[in-house]
């Protein structure tokens, strides 16, 4: 093992490097083009045999992979925003042909108006579409979760695509030191490929076909087992992923964070999920028994141990970077709500905040949980609402010193 | 195979939608003293009802073809004529 300092693309482009993958379909969008163009390079360097297929969308980028993945050989791509949402059509596609491959999501606002910054509504939004989906928390888990995810995504239980989500520009474009596994390591915890079906001159198969309303909706009952079933595949995988990297803590889908003794729990997913560890340092040094439960896997929704998080908490608070319009809150809360025993836990909780980049500090979290700690202590009602983080005060401009 | 995995695919078989062959309206026959062999039928008959024979002749597999006349379209010799089908 090595320690490099990388970003998080850099990390998923040494995943995609270590886990041998044969085919590699590329297009270009902030803020996940340096994936692709990293794995350009290494191409160019003759570190990666892959065959890489510069594609004119990211509906043809998803075609590509599958078309690859279906002939047996190990397929990757990525993208994110506006091209996860042009691709939309192959993602169920994929799932729906049971075929393994693995994309990595950078996630990014979702136009119009034009952002490209962070916000986790394009990813979410992918949560019907039968694919296993996990979201990283930093660099080191974007490289652990993408090398995981061919193992997810090629096991006989699971046999469906798995999409990787980490936070745009934060982690994308974010340097932390990186533990890089060794290739022997990698090698010895990722089998050759295994799939449902390939393409096969010799024995061949009918692919796309229309198929019976009955048996279109076995097919549809079958994914959904898969992915219930995919929870204890997943945990194997990773206690088995202990291997590669000994320091990495992937005991469970959902980590937590001092929630044992808490009256008090956040929930969240992604990048941000540090800076509330540092907030709840804080608010613990004030006496505030707060916790954290982190949503790695969004699919499966490991609703035990969601519960086991949070049942009989005073209150449970759901921090997202996501939208559900018309609804009070986000998703992320519709799906932690409906897995509770509303009569065994206190006030639930949704606050909206860092769409489309707004950034949102450790204090901010302080603030949005001091409040809600005041609100349920108090016995006021909770609410759900949209957080905008106090004004930056404007930097009055000024000739640099080294120049006066 | 774990009882709930599904995949959707098929395995091609001769007839594995049913039979075609009552749909026809008119039918290829084949006049055996005109065809030269060549086979153009055989890779343009989009239901591989194109049978070929021992001397390289065709004949035409009526429990499936659906009449649609393309055979006889591609023949270059006009070998191929489609009749009225009688019932």
């Amino acid at each position: 093992m090595q320690m490099k300092v990388m970003s998080g693309n850099e990390a998923v482009a040494t995943a995609v490097k270590l886990a041998r993958v044969g085919v590699i379909s590329l297009y270009p969008i902030t803020p996940q083009t340096t994936i692709i163009e990293k794995l350009s390079e290494m191409r160019a360097r003759g570190e990666i045999d892959a065959e890489i297929v510069r594609v004119e969308s990211e509906h043809s980028a998803m075609a590509a992979a599958y078309g690859a993945a279906i002939s047996g050989v190990r397929a990757f791509t990525a993208t994110a925003s506006q091209g996860l949402l042009y691709m939309h059509e192959m993602v169920w596609w994929v799932s729906g042909s049971r075929v393994p491959l693995v994309m990595v999501v950078a996630t990014r606002a979702v136009g119009a108006p034009w952002n490209i910054w962070n916000e986790h509504t394009d990813f979410i939004s992918e949560r019907e579409s039968g694919w296993i989906m996990g979201f990283a928390m930093n660099p080191q888990e974007a490289l652990d979760m993408t090398l995981q995810a061919f193992r997810i995504s090629e096991d006989e239980r699971v046999f469906l695509p798995v999409m990787v989500g980490m936070d745009g520009f934060i982690l994308s474009h974010t340097k932390t030191p990186v533990k890089v596994p060794s290739q022997d390591n990698v090698d010895a915890f990722l089998p050759p490929r295994n799939q449902p079906y390939i393409i096969d001159p010799e024995n061949p198969i009918g692919m796309g076909n229309m198929f019976q309303p009955i048996e279109y909706m076995k097919l549809r009952e079958s994914i959904n087992s898969a992915i219930i079933n995919s929870e204890q595949v997943i945990k194997e995988i990773e206690r088995e992923y202990e291997n590669v990297n000994l320091e990495g803590d992937y005991s469970i889908l959902n980590p937590t964070y001092k929630v044992e003794d808490s009256e008090y729990v956040i929930v969240l997913m992604g990048a941000w999920s540090g800076d509330a560890m540092e907030a709840i340092d804080s608010l613990r040094a004030r006496g505030k028994r707060v916790g954290m439960l982190r949503i790695r896997y969004l699919r499966p929704w490991s609703e035990r141990e969601i519960n086991e998080a949070l049942r009989g908490r005073k209150g449970v608070l759901v921090l997202e970077r996501a939208t559900s319009f018309g609804r009070k809150s986000g998703p992320l809360y519709l799906e932690v709500k409906s897995s509770l025993d509303l009569n065994k836990t206190g006030s639930v909780s949704s606050v909206i905040a860092g769409l489309g980049g707004v950034s949102v500090s450790k204090r901010d979290i302080e603030l949005i949980l001091e409040k809600f700690i005041y609100d349920v202590e108090t016995g006021k009602e909770v609410e759900n609402y949209w957080y905008y983080p106090e004004k930056v005060k404007p930097i009055e401009p000024r000739i640099p010193r080294s120049i006066e | 195979m774990l009882n709930y995995q599904y995949y959707p695919i098929t395995h091609p078989d001769k007839g594995a939608g049913g039979k075609t062959g009552n749909w026809r309206l008119v039918k290829p026959v084949v006049d055996l003293s005109r065809c030269i062999g060549c086979k153009a039928c055989f890779l343009f008959c989009p239901e591989s009802t194109i049978i070929i024979r021992q001397d390289g002749k065709v004949d035409v597999d009526y429990e499936y073809c659906k009449g649609c006349g393309i055979c006889a379209n591609q023949c270059p010799v006009k070998a191929i004529n489609m009749v009225q089908e009688v019932n």
